[in-house]
């Protein structure tokens, strides 16, 4: 894991890359254009790319009437501003209008760890994913932005995509085939099912690889679409290793852990042990001393999983 | 701009005696509705639909068609009623109002019938919805741009929101775009200037880069004369300030704040249906 890749800038490159591809595609900025990877779409297509200034609930509106003239418009800001601030927008203007707008939050998380609670955002995922129709995608390496990018430009409906901010390590090779709502077991395991999304995957897959070595049989899976679930195969998996560990850069109110436990309690009830944000403002410092703060760093989740199963 | 001719006018006031009698069908099916606010905006809808915009009932999803967006979605009886006077969709539809499963609800939604364009209802999203419709627009063609109508409230005014798309409109030009500002004066609570003022309002949509005009927001002819001169000036967007009245054409509601929402009695209905029938009177005349 030593190729590591800024996924904003694998974001705006990827947009680009559909951009040409598609001349539907538009690009609409809260004066975030630059933070968010988009001045390469801005200087291979400045007249598809729109800037707003500071305006993210006019711009969520706008962008559903975009849409609605057959445009895909791509809403690209810092997370919690596309997410919590707009969500009546966000909800009425493109979920019950069923819009084709696609909304990245970027920088999302506690990737702001400096800034503070203002800027984190850890219940995106918890929000967006209550409202019908919308697909909600957190990729885990830089390849799968990529490859979200693509697909949820093909995907006819709207979206959320969550983006980190800080370098991400490569997990996958090129010709890995993403598809949405399909879940990737990145490793076979029997003892626990172990499953990661977005910023914390890469943390996730080295913590199955210390358990390994311990000797505890981990299989992990890779959620890149909260929703829709792969509920198939965490049912599966649920049945075969009898236990689950989730891990998320997320509250653990609402996030991948509630998700998979409200599919789980109805047809597969196993025992589950949530690794996030529990229920706090998160605190400011450096963002890997702030992921420790919360358990997430690879040797921690190691050490919870054993505890767990123990 | 276009001037009606005597013809014109009394069809067009004609055809919205009809669709404030839609409207009644409506309130006589389901019991309750905002009413207040449909009879002040129902003038304008209607000379939208039947003389100003480009729209056609039998092909509604026309990519080249105009827009309207009722971003006061309460006022959804006067959609409804204008739009099954145009042949979007059948009038019996009208009474089912109320009923579970409704294809009409309270607030309208676009993929329940033919001729909407958003859902609305929720104040202050009209009129951002709009500037990315007249924006899309605009990429589409370069000729012959279609035109995006939006209706909004005088209370509405009060959500920021609107203020953000106002000032996206005119700093990205949108002179296809024009908004009516249904003053009727008044909200839920009581005189709107009194609630929240947004006065003086012409200078309020002159600040934000916006053409203004203001007119008699039942006059028809002033409708169209000023529907028609847009843009008011080239690379703005325009707003009409309509000086209406709440309720209008119910003799026991007009001006009434509490008849913003109406809990019709038989003894009202009996009434409002001797008003329209006196209206009627006077347009045969």
């Amino acid at each position: 894991m030593t190729d590591l890749r800024d996924p904003r800038k694998t974001f705006g490159a990827a947009l680009v890359e559909v951009g040409e591809k598609n001349n539907r595609v538009v690009a609409l900025s809260a004066d975030s254009s630059s933070g968010s990877g988009m001045s390469p779409f801005h200087e291979r297509f400045p007249e598809r790319h729109f800037e707003f200034g500071i305006m993210e609930q006019g711009i969520v509106g706008i962008s559903a009437g975009m849409a609605s003239t057959g445009k895909i418009p791509f809403f690209v800001a810092i997370a919690p501003f596309v997410t919590s601030r707009p969500f009546e927008m966000v909800r009425n203007d493109l979920g019950y209008m069923r819009q084709n707008v696609k909304v990245v939050g970027r920088c999302a998380g506690m990737t702001y760890s400096d800034l503070g609670a203002t800027h984190q955002s850890l219940e995106d995922i918890a929000i967006i994913r209550t409202i019908p129709g919308f697909t909600v995608v957190n990729p885990g390496c830089p390849v799968e932005i990529n490859k979200a990018v693509h697909a949820i430009t093909d995907h006819i409906g709207p979206v959320y995509m969550k983006l980190g901010g800080p370098k991400m390590p490569v997990l996958f090779d090129e010709d890995y085939v993403f598809e949405l709502g399909k879940g990737v077991t990145m490793k076979e395991g029997n003892d626990v099912t172990l499953v990661g999304t977005g910023t914390v995957l890469s943390k996730a897959y080295e913590a199955a690889e210390i358990l390994e070595r311990q000797g505890i049989s981990v299989r992990l899976i890779n959620i890149h679409t909260i929703k829709p679930l792969d509920k198939e195969l965490l049912i599966k998996a649920a049945s075969e290793t009898g236990a689950i560990v989730t891990v998320e850069e997320h509250y653990i109110a609402g996030g991948l852990g509630s998700a998979i436990a409200e599919t789980l309690a109805e047809v597969c009830p196993v025992r589950m042990k949530m690794i996030g944000v529990d229920d706090q403002f998160a605190s400011n410092g450096p963002y890997e001393e702030l992921l420790a703060l919360y358990g997430l760093q690879a040797d921690q989740i190691a050490e919870t999983v054993k505890v767990f199963l123990a | 701009m276009h001037t009606l001719s005597q013809d014109e006018k009394r069809f067009l006031e004609r055809k919205a005696l009809a669709a404030r009698k839609n409207v009644l069908r409506l309130i006589t099916a389901g019991k309750s509705g905002h009413v207040g606010g449909a009879l002040s905006i129902i003038d304008t809808i209607t000379a939208l639909y039947f003389k100003i915009m480009k729209v056609d009932p039998q092909n509604p999803k026309a990519e080249n068609r105009d827009r309207f967006v009722l971003s006061a979605g309460h006022k959804c009886l006067a959609i409804y009623s204008v739009l099954a006077e145009a042949g979007f969709f059948e009038k019996e539809l009208l009474d089912t109002y109320g009923q579970l499963d409704s294809k009409l609800p309270g607030h309208p939604d676009m993929h329940k019938i033919p001729g909407l364009e958003s859902n609305t209802g929720a104040l202050g999203h009209g009129l951002s919805i709009s500037v990315g419709m007249a924006m899309g627009l605009a990429m589409n063609q370069q000729e012959d741009i279609p035109k995006v109508y939006v209706a909004m409230g005088d209370g509405e005014l009060a959500e920021g929101s609107n203020w953000e798309a106002a000032a996206a409109a005119s700093h990205h030009k949108l002179d296809n775009l024009i908004v009516f500002a249904d003053r009727n004066g008044l909200q839920i609570s009581g005189n709107t200037v009194d609630v929240m003022t947004y006065e003086p309002l012409e200078d309020r949509w002159s600040a934000f880069g916006w053409a203004v005009r203001v007119i008699d927001g039942h006059d028809m002819n002033a409708i169209v004369e000023t529907a028609t001169s847009m843009p008011f000036e080239k690379g703005k967007p325009s707003c009409v300030i309509l000086n209406t009245i709440k309720s209008k054409g119910l003799s026991f509601a007009e001006g009434d704040p509490a008849y913003h929402y109406w809990k019709a009695t038989p003894e009202q209905l009996a009434i409002a249906e001797k008003d329209l029938a006196a209206i009627e009177a006077r347009l045969a005349s």
